[in-house]
């Protein structure tokens, strides 16, 4: 990643208070290059899913700044896919206008109809769940939720994609198949992406850089650099001395930090 | 599957409907009385009425109904959502809600009428008066049971307030909406009758009316039935439209 300092999501001493005082998301400070991936790594509670809700701009008060490309994230019409932690589908509506409505909401004055659909179905075969098209969102699986939910945040081709957890609710074989299959897609079209997990395979297997927030929210975040992981072939990661070796270094935060 | 259920279904509707007939020709053998004419007697009352005289009747009986579902719906849906969405709204027409919620409409049948007349805007206020407290509480109770995270995805993509009320609060709210409408439908038909009675020539209520106080027995049965008709018209209505749009439930 050859960008400018400017260039990317910058999360700049970022800190959310609820009404009550009390910290959800204890400062965080990084820069996330534009086109690039990192995953967050953090315990329940720690703020994972507060500090995507304050970058999808659902949260609207805290402390710090957003910037995008140098400028703040609000004031540029910046388009951002969301995989929320319940997969976010409406259930009244099918598989397919469910990516339909959330295309035609992201770009009012986008294509025409035919290429729409062309898109649509595109990214239903990409995901394996073409048949699903007209099933309603009660009738799936948790897995097949999720693939429709990638789909979705994938179709409208945003800016910026935050997933949450998206993968915490799957068995381990439909796990890992569907992280090989979401990078693939990823590094096809590379959106400055954040993803959200509590599971330290994942977040080694799928991010350029490993934050891992701490439980006490007065301590720092810290921020593992994973080039190393993240550049060899997804199917030789797991194998990899460097993964080991990432596995060691993260449970050594984790014992001081979680 | 699916066909040989409904198939099922219909044929037990159809057996229903000739097993009422057959009491129906029991009590008239053992009633033996002009009262209570046999269904013979009745079916060609109604033959006689020709179709132009039904059309017109049950017409303006349906568009009575309707008018009065539709304006109920349309101010019922804009309260109750005011009130689902704001709280200060909520809490400035809840006692409202509250206190006029038991007030039994029909009574306010004679005021409506010294305010709006004996026309047809008193027989359409009639029955919106009837369903539209039951449609503000179930838009509202509707429209607070809908997650507040359902609008997430659409909020960060930026939707705007009409984007999120057509995908998410009107087909969240809907399906209360249509069980309510079910439930209050049967007292907005009765009422229609009463408001039939006065200030008209068409309609069902009127017809009913008119051919007892003529003594035409047959012909106030055949109104009966013909009545009963535009009920199961309107209650077959809401079922289609459950069907078409609740199919996510399933
Ligand atoms: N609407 C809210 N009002 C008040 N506090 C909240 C609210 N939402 C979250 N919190 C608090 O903020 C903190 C962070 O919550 P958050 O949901 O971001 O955690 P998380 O890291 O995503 O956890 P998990 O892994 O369980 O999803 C928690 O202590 C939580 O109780
Ligand atoms: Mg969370």
């Amino acid at each position: 990643m050859s960008s400018s300092r400017n260039n990317g999501l910058c999360v700049k001493e970022l800190e959310v208070e609820y009404k009550s005082g009390e910290l959800a998301l204890g400062r965080v400070d990084f820069t996330l290059p534009e086109h690039g991936i990192y995953t967050i790594l953090g315990p329940s509670g720690s703020g994972k899913s507060t500090l995507l809700r304050a970058v999808s701009g659902l949260l609207l008060e805290f402390r710090g700044e957003l910037l995008f490309n140098g400028q703040s994230l609000r004031e540029q019409d910046i388009l951002i896919g969301l995989v929320p932690q319940n997969y976010g589908l409406l259930p009244w509506k099918t598989v397919k206008s469910n990516i339909r409505v959330a295309m035609k909401i992201a770009h009012p004055k986008g294509q025409d109809r035919r290429s729409q659909e062309a898109q649509i179905d595109r990214w239903l075969s990409a995901m394996g769940i073409q048949e699903l098209a007209d099933r309603y969102p009660l009738s799936l699986s948790g897995g097949q939720q999720q693939r429709v939910a990638i789909a979705r945040a994938f179709a409208i081709m945003p800016s910026i994609l935050l997933l949450d957890e998206p993968f915490s609710a799957l068995d381990a074989i439909t796990r890992e198949a569907l992280q090989q299959l979401f990078l693939e897609h990823w590094q096809a079209n590379p959106t400055t992406a954040l993803f959200v997990t509590h599971d330290v395979d994942e977040a080694i297997l799928l991010g350029q850089k490993i934050i891992v927030l701490p439980s006490n929210k007065r301590d720092a975040p810290e921020i593992i650099d994973n080039g190393t992981v993240f550049g060899l072939e997804h199917g030789e990661k797991r194998s990899s001395d460097a993964f080991f070796a990432q596995i060691k270094r993260i449970r050594k935060v984790m014992q001081a930090k979680w | 599957m699916v066909i040989k259920r409904r198939l099922n279904y219909i044929s037990r509707l159809l057996l229903v409907f000739f097993g009422m007939h057959v009491v129906w020709y029991a009590l008239y053998l053992l009633v033996h009385h002009p009262m209570l004419p046999s269904p013979l007697r009745v079916y060609q009352a109604m033959g006689q009425l020709g179709v132009g005289n039904i059309v017109v009747n049950v017409g303006y009986s349906l568009m009575r109904i309707f008018a009065g579902v539709l304006l109920a719906l349309i101010i019922g849906l804009l309260i109750g959502l005011l009130m689902g969405r704001s709280s200060l709204w909520n809490k400035l027409l809840d006692p409202v809600v509250y206190l006029t919620y038991p007030v039994p409409k029909i009574a306010l049948l004679p005021v409506v009428m010294l305010f709006f007349g004996l026309g047809e805007t008193s027989k359409i206020l009639m029955i919106m008066l009837i369903l539209i407290f039951q449609i503000i509480i179930s838009v509202r109770d509707g429209i607070k049971a809908i997650p507040e995270n359902t609008y997430d995805v659409l909020t960060s993509i930026g939707a705007g307030p009409g984007q999120k009320f057509w995908h998410v609060t009107l087909p969240g709210a809907l399906s209360v909406i249509l069980s309510t409408i079910r439930i209050s439908l049967g007292t907005a038909i009765s009422v229609l009758f009463f408001t039939e009675i006065y200030g008209t020539e068409h309609g069902m209520g009127f017809f009913i009316m008119d051919a007892w106080l003529r003594l035409d027995y047959p012909q106030m049965y055949a109104g009966i039935l013909l009545f009963s008709l535009v009920g199961f018209i309107l209650f077959l209505l809401v079922d289609l439209l459950d069907y078409r749009f609740m199919k996510w439930r399933k």
